[in-house]
């Protein structure tokens, strides 16, 4: 299952798919996780391809997405080399007609990730969730609250 | 008159008479080095790096560990080496063009690190192995293979070593200068610094030097030369 | 991540310090390491950000003079940098350990990925290369080639590379931590630079320079089939041998699987070490092959080491090169697919 998560700088998207990641390698699959970007700390190109498979994945990298985030509007433009036939598009809540979301601009790579995760069907949510356990150790420490605002994004999107 | 000192122990006999030019200021400063070692009785722990220069020309002058490194990369060959073996006293051994030109950030940040090793920067005005080509110590009117008609200073400043060091130096570091022409008391200089080593603290001892090859001159010719120097930059330690 | 494989790898191989100056993308390595280090109660580990690469390098042939394990990493520029100091540890036989992240080629370049830095680092001084270079193609080899570089530099004495990239550096995955036991990992070191030892790398006349050069030359190769090493894929029976490195090796893995299942006569023949190249048995390999097809994301830089050693061979030999840019299982399969059926 190839995934490519895709938007810019500063909007989670690196952060979205190394929890994609490791909750992978919590359900037993084999993962891979690799970032792409520019060199701004803002904007910019951000990528994140991520292969979830139950044998050994060699080249972490790949030409067509079997899933496709896309965070910003800027960056639908950028991927469209990574869209085949079969490609599930998933656009995020600042693309126009994009997931909706009630949620702070700030985790709107979790609803993302959310949708993301119901349709690639291969991790329990339990799993999901404890690897965002992990990620956010020092939030979650410093604000309860956010754990159960972060799941609720996660469950958001239909 | 006080008879001068003997030859150091830690001398390596095998390697005299040694490479350096009639009255060059080297084997003065060296020699000094040599007493000091052997009256501190540190020989055995001591750990000897220079530059690609002139000083390179003492590789086997002493009966010591000693490395060639590279042009302006003694100190932080010296660093590690000191990070790896903080018993051992470790001295950087260069030429002015070395610390304060190709290497100038390489001092600076050791100082900044508060290093815990010596470095002694002998300061002829000039890079004199390579043929006396203009340094950042070359000073007003100073001919050189670089500034034919004499450098000027308001195209080139003359950087004084251990006052630029002592703006950014912690407090307990050590810095002087002393001179060639007064051997005895930049013996003391070197004395110090080492002591303030084995304090952990960032030694740095520039000493003026003589090169009568390239300044071209005569042997008294090259005594007023350094005593010229000697107005320019100031003798003695820094205090702060 | 790789990066922090690395540092993780170098701990358990017995380095003591690590010095570094940040560049993307191996900045990872030293800020992991200095975690490592904090954690460590003995609080027998060090490390300094220096102000640049040349102080690294030199910092770190500072310290495997006194006998202490210490090792570097940088790239691209930080790479052209430190081959002032790679060139004196040539010279002055440090076995000083460097990973080298490669990013894009040519100046500043990208961040990211290239695979243009081998020349440089197989040959980067003003010298004959007398290095140790590996190159990975996978994090487990990130994890297991470190433990072999500090081992075998302080073996041979040569300065020792492992050469990585960029996707190999930030890209996250499995690795397995093997061997925790001490002994079996530590590299058997000593200090270089101790009482009765004079070293110089300065000399007066060319034959003596001449004479030194060669002595390190005969010692290189006579030692070299105890170091070289490559992997063979599926070459029984290839009548094309595809030659790469490093990830884009671990690319052609899975187009060689998917070309052998539709009849396609292809195998991979991997350097591991670029230095010294793999000599031992791969004469063998290759010279049974109809076609060989070099692949590379630089310009022919692995292809030069291959020629340099094969030059001999009578095989027609294809070079697809893409400066600075990955290639992917797909796209592998595609061109040499395309290539293989062509007539010569």
């Amino acid at each position: 299952m190839k995934i490519l998560f895709a938007g810019e700088g500063g909007q989670g998207v690196q952060v979205a798919a190394e929890i994609l990641a490791k909750a992978g390698f919590i359900e037993g699959k084999k993962v891979t996780y690799i970032p792409n970007f520019g060199v701004e700390q803002r904007g910019g190109v951000s990528l994140a391809f991520v292969s979830i498979d139950e044998k050994p994945i060699v080249y972490p990298k790949f030409e067509t997405a079997d899933v496709l985030a896309v965070f910003s509007e800027r960056s639908l433009e950028r991927i469209k080399d990574y869209l085949g036939p079969k490609t599930k598009l998933v656009k995020g809540p600042m693309v126009k007609n994009g997931l909706k979301s009630n949620f702070p601009a700030k985790i709107g790579n979790l609803v993302v990730l959310g949708a993301v995760h119901k349709i690639i069907e291969m991790i329990k949510f339990e799993n999901l969730i404890i690897a965002m356990e992990e990620r956010f150790t020092k939030q979650f420490e410093k604000n309860p609250e956010l754990r159960k605002l972060d799941t609720q994004a996660l469950l958001s999107s239909k | 008159m006080k008879p001068l000192p003997s030859f150091p122990k830690c001398y390596k006999t095998e390697s005299k008479p040694h490479k350096f030019c009639p009255g060059c200021g080297h084997p003065i400063v060296l020699k000094m080095l040599g007493q000091v070692i052997d009256e501190l009785r540190i020989a055995e722990r001591t750990v000897f790096l220079i530059d690609i220069g002139c000083s390179l020309l003492a590789w086997d002058f002493f009966d010591l560990p000693t490395s060639q490194t590279h042009h302006g990369r003694t100190i932080p060959v010296a660093m590690g080496f000191k990070k790896a073996e903080p018993e051992k006293i470790v001295i950087a051994y260069m030429g002015d063009g070395g610390a304060y030109a190709i290497g100038l950030q390489q001092t600076i940040t050791s100082c900044l690190r508060n290093d815990p090793i010596t470095t002694i920067v002998v300061n002829n005005t000039l890079y004199a192995m390579t043929g006396g080509q203009m340094a950042p110590t070359t000073v007003e009117n100073e001919i050189t293979a670089t500034s034919p008609s004499g450098k000027k200073e308001s195209e080139f400043s003359t950087l004084e070593g251990p006052e630029l060091l002592s703006s950014i130096a912690s407090k307990s570091a050590y810095l002087a200068r002393g001179t060639t022409d007064k051997p005895l008391v930049l013996k003391q200089y070197l004395k110090k610094a080492l002591e303030a080593q084995m304090n952990k603290q960032f030694s740095f001892v520039e000493t003026l030097s003589a090169c009568p090859l390239n300044w071209k001159t005569e042997a008294n010719e090259t005594i007023i030369r350094i005593q010229e120097l000697e107005k320019e930059f100031k003798l003695g330690e820094i205090k702060r | 991540m790789g990066n922090q494989i690395l540092a993780r790898a170098a701990f358990e191989a017995g380095a003591k310090i690590m010095y570094g100056y940040p560049i993307t993308p191996s900045s990872e390595i030293l800020e992991s390491w200095i975690k490592i280090a904090e954690k460590d109660e003995n609080k027998n580990l060090q490390y300094v950000q220096t102000e640049d690469e040349m102080a690294a390098g030199f910092a770190t042939i500072g310290s495997c003079l006194a006998g202490v394990p210490a090792f570097t990493a940088t790239s691209g520029p930080g790479n052209i940098l430190m081959q002032d100091a790679f060139v004196m540890a040539e010279a002055l036989r440090v076995p000083m350990v460097s990973m080298i992240i490669q990013r894009g080629g040519m100046s500043t370049s990208t961040v990211i990925y290239s695979q243009e830095e081998v020349r440089l680092t197989c040959f980067g001084g003003n010298s004959e290369g007398f290095r140790i270079v590996y190159s990975t193609s996978n994090l487990q080899e990130l994890y297991d080639y470190t433990l072999k570089a500090f081992q075998v530099a302080w073996q041979y004495r040569f300065p020792t590379f492992i050469l990585a990239d960029g996707y190999q550096g930030k890209m996250k995955g499995e690795v397995e931590i093997k061997n925790q036991d001490s002994s079996v990992n530590k590299p058997n070191v000593s200090p270089i630079l101790k009482p009765g030892v004079n070293l110089r790398n300065c000399y007066n006349l060319e034959e003596e320079i001449g004479e030194v050069i060669s002595q390190y030359s005969d010692e290189y190769q006579k030692k070299r089939k105890e170091i070289e090493e490559f992997e063979d894929y599926r070459l029984e029976g290839a009548e094309t041998i595809i030659i790469a490195h490093g990830i884009v090796g671990a690319a052609v893995k899975e187009a060689v699987d998917s070309l052998r299942n539709r009849g396609q006569k292809v195998g991979l023949f991997r350097p591991i070490t670029l230095r010294p190249f793999p000599l031992k048995g791969a004469k063998k390999v290759l010279e049974k092959a109809k076609k060989i097809i070099t692949i590379e994301s630089a310009l022919g830089q692995l292809s030069e080491l291959f020629k340099s050693e094969f030059y001999w061979i009578n095989v027609p030999l294809l070079e697809i090169n893409k400066p600075a840019v990955g290639f992917t299982p797909e796209e592998i399969d595609k061109q040499v697919c395309f290539f293989a059926k062509a007539k010569k």
